[in-house]
């Protein structure tokens, strides 16, 4: 992929007091490229995509976001440019995240006028062809909690996209949602990909990595093991610690059923 | 309780010239406390170290103070310092002084009671931290002080009847010197109790049907 580079990791090491979440993580992410990183819980890949939109800060390293350079230990960005780095990266919770003080409408029109100083019914338009795409504009004066899960997510992707990002992040997007509801959530992030949008995506749905990502990440023990095309990765992963989350993850059954046999023996 | 009712009818006109006191000092400190809270509460949040420190202090040593204490300082001990407040101020800045640490801590677990994720959304979504502060999580705040700031409210009430001692003419300074110059003391205090019940009565009521308009708002 030869286009544009929209985030650049160089060495990026993020550490919880004394305790290391990753270290030395180095990456290009570049103009409409999908990236899925997955791995082993704990293995700092949420905090990462943090360090991207400066939720999070880091300790070494810098970290390139649409031109502006991140860097680690204790030197806050200006103002000016986290509000524009926040603006132009989009961001989806796994806990949603919605506000559930405010409608639907409401949360999705929120920041348009906060930030970019929309007026209130051009934002409501914009906001109700995004609900219509997801196919929840009935919904639009409901309050969260009447809505199931799937929808909230749903929702809370049509706020990032209110705010017409340039990357979208996507932490977990339907780790919390209940089975039968992960197609509708997963739909919605398979039509931005297609639609060409940059996203980075921390997920456990393998087989959604696989379909949509052009590059696949697996973190583990605090740092990247691998990093290609999906497909290679997936299917074939080059190292040792690949192969084993790899093998968990994919086939659970017989990692349990091995993990029992030296046991039955001894009863 | 014939004598009892014509002592209340002929003794009315008296004690609510003191209500109108009590109400007036009431308003004015409940101003003074929830608006010096809310300042409280936010220094107590923020991170400028030494701002954070002060309030702190403040919160902890005035609350740990008999009210009574804070306000014969406030009148008398003042007046040393070439201060001096007419009984209303001195009660008010009492009384306000006091309940902002109230209000104050109020305000700071209702902040602090909202979920960290609703702060990264909207900071996700490029909101600056005033705007954070005012759109998500004040309006969220505020459904979970309703109940504890009705509370406190009713204990203001009942504290402003130490304002007596200073002579300021509440409520209660108005059933004393009555029943000082009737000896009828279970009648006028009986009287100004009801007259103190209604009020919390009035209150509860009052912001008991706010608190219900606002739940059905939101859903």
């Amino acid at each position: 992929m030869s286009s544009k580079v929209v985030v650049s990791a160089k060495h990026v090491t993020k550490r919880f007091g004394s305790q290391v979440v990753f270290e030395d993580v180095t990456l290009d992410v570049h103009k409409k490229e999908v990236v899925a990183i997955i791995g082993p819980s704990g293995a700092g890949k949420s905090t990462f995509i943090r360090c991207v939109n400066r939720l999070h800060p880091f300790d070494e390293g810098t970290l390139e976001v649409l031109g502006h350079t991140l860097t680690g230990g204790g030197h806050s960005p200006s103002r000016e440019i986290l509000q524009d780095i926040r603006t132009r990266v989009g961001m989806v919770f796994q806990t949603f995240n919605l506000f559930p003080h405010l409608s639907v409408l409401n949360n999705i029109i929120l920041a348009p006028m906060e930030v970019k100083k929309i007026h209130r019914q051009q934002a409501a338009r914009q906001a109700m062809e995004l609900l219509a795409l997801v196919g929840l504009e009935h919904k639009a004066e409901m309050f969260p909690r009447r809505l199931s899960g799937g929808e909230q997510q749903r929702v809370a992707i049509c706020r990032a996209l209110a705010m017409d990002p340039e990357i979208m992040l996507f932490d977990e997007p339907t780790s919390m949602l209940d089975p039968e509801l992960v197609g509708e959530v997963l739909a919605a992030i398979r039509r931005l990909a297609q639609q060409g949008m940059t996203m980075l995506l921390v997920t456990h749905e393998m087989q959604f990595a696989k379909e949509v990502a052009d590059t696949v990440i697996i973190m583990a023990d605090h740092g990247i093991v691998e990093k290609g095309p999906a497909a290679k990765v997936l299917d074939a992963p080059a190292t040792e610690r690949a192969r084993v989350f790899l093998r968990r993850i994919l086939k659970p059954t017989e990692v349990a059923a091995e993990a029992a046999a030296p046991a039955r023996g001894r009863f | 309780m014939q004598a009892m009712f014509s002592a209340w009818v002929q003794y009315l006109p008296q004690l609510l010239r003191g209500v109108g006191v009590t109400l007036e000092l009431t308003g004015l400190s409940l101003v003074v406390a929830v608006v010096f809270g809310f300042i409280l509460a936010l220094s107590r949040l923020s991170h400028i170290r030494g701002l954070n420190l002060l309030a702190t202090w403040y919160v902890e040593i005035i609350r740990a103070i008999p009210v009574l204490i804070l306000l014969f300082t406030a009148y008398y001990s003042l007046g040393q310092l070439g201060i001096v407040l007419s009984a209303m101020q001195a009660a008010v800045v009492t009384l306000g002084g006091f309940y902002a640490t109230q209000y104050g801590e109020i305000f700071r677990g209702a902040i602090l009671s909202i979920d960290r994720g609703q702060t990264e959304a909207a900071a996700a979504l490029g909101l600056p931290s005033v705007a954070i502060m005012r759109r998500v999580i004040l309006p969220q705040a505020f459904f979970a002080i309703l109940p504890p700031a009705t509370n406190q409210l009713s204990n203001l009430i009942k504290d402003t009847s130490l304002v007596f001692t200073i002579s300021l003419a509440d409520l209660m300074y108005q059933t004393y010197s009555a029943l000082s110059l009737n000896f009828l003391p279970m009648d006028m205090l009986l009287l100004a109790g009801i007259i103190y019940f209604i009020f919390y009565l009035v209150i509860a009521k009052l912001l008991g049907r706010w608190e219900l308009n606002v739940q059905q708002s939101r859903s």
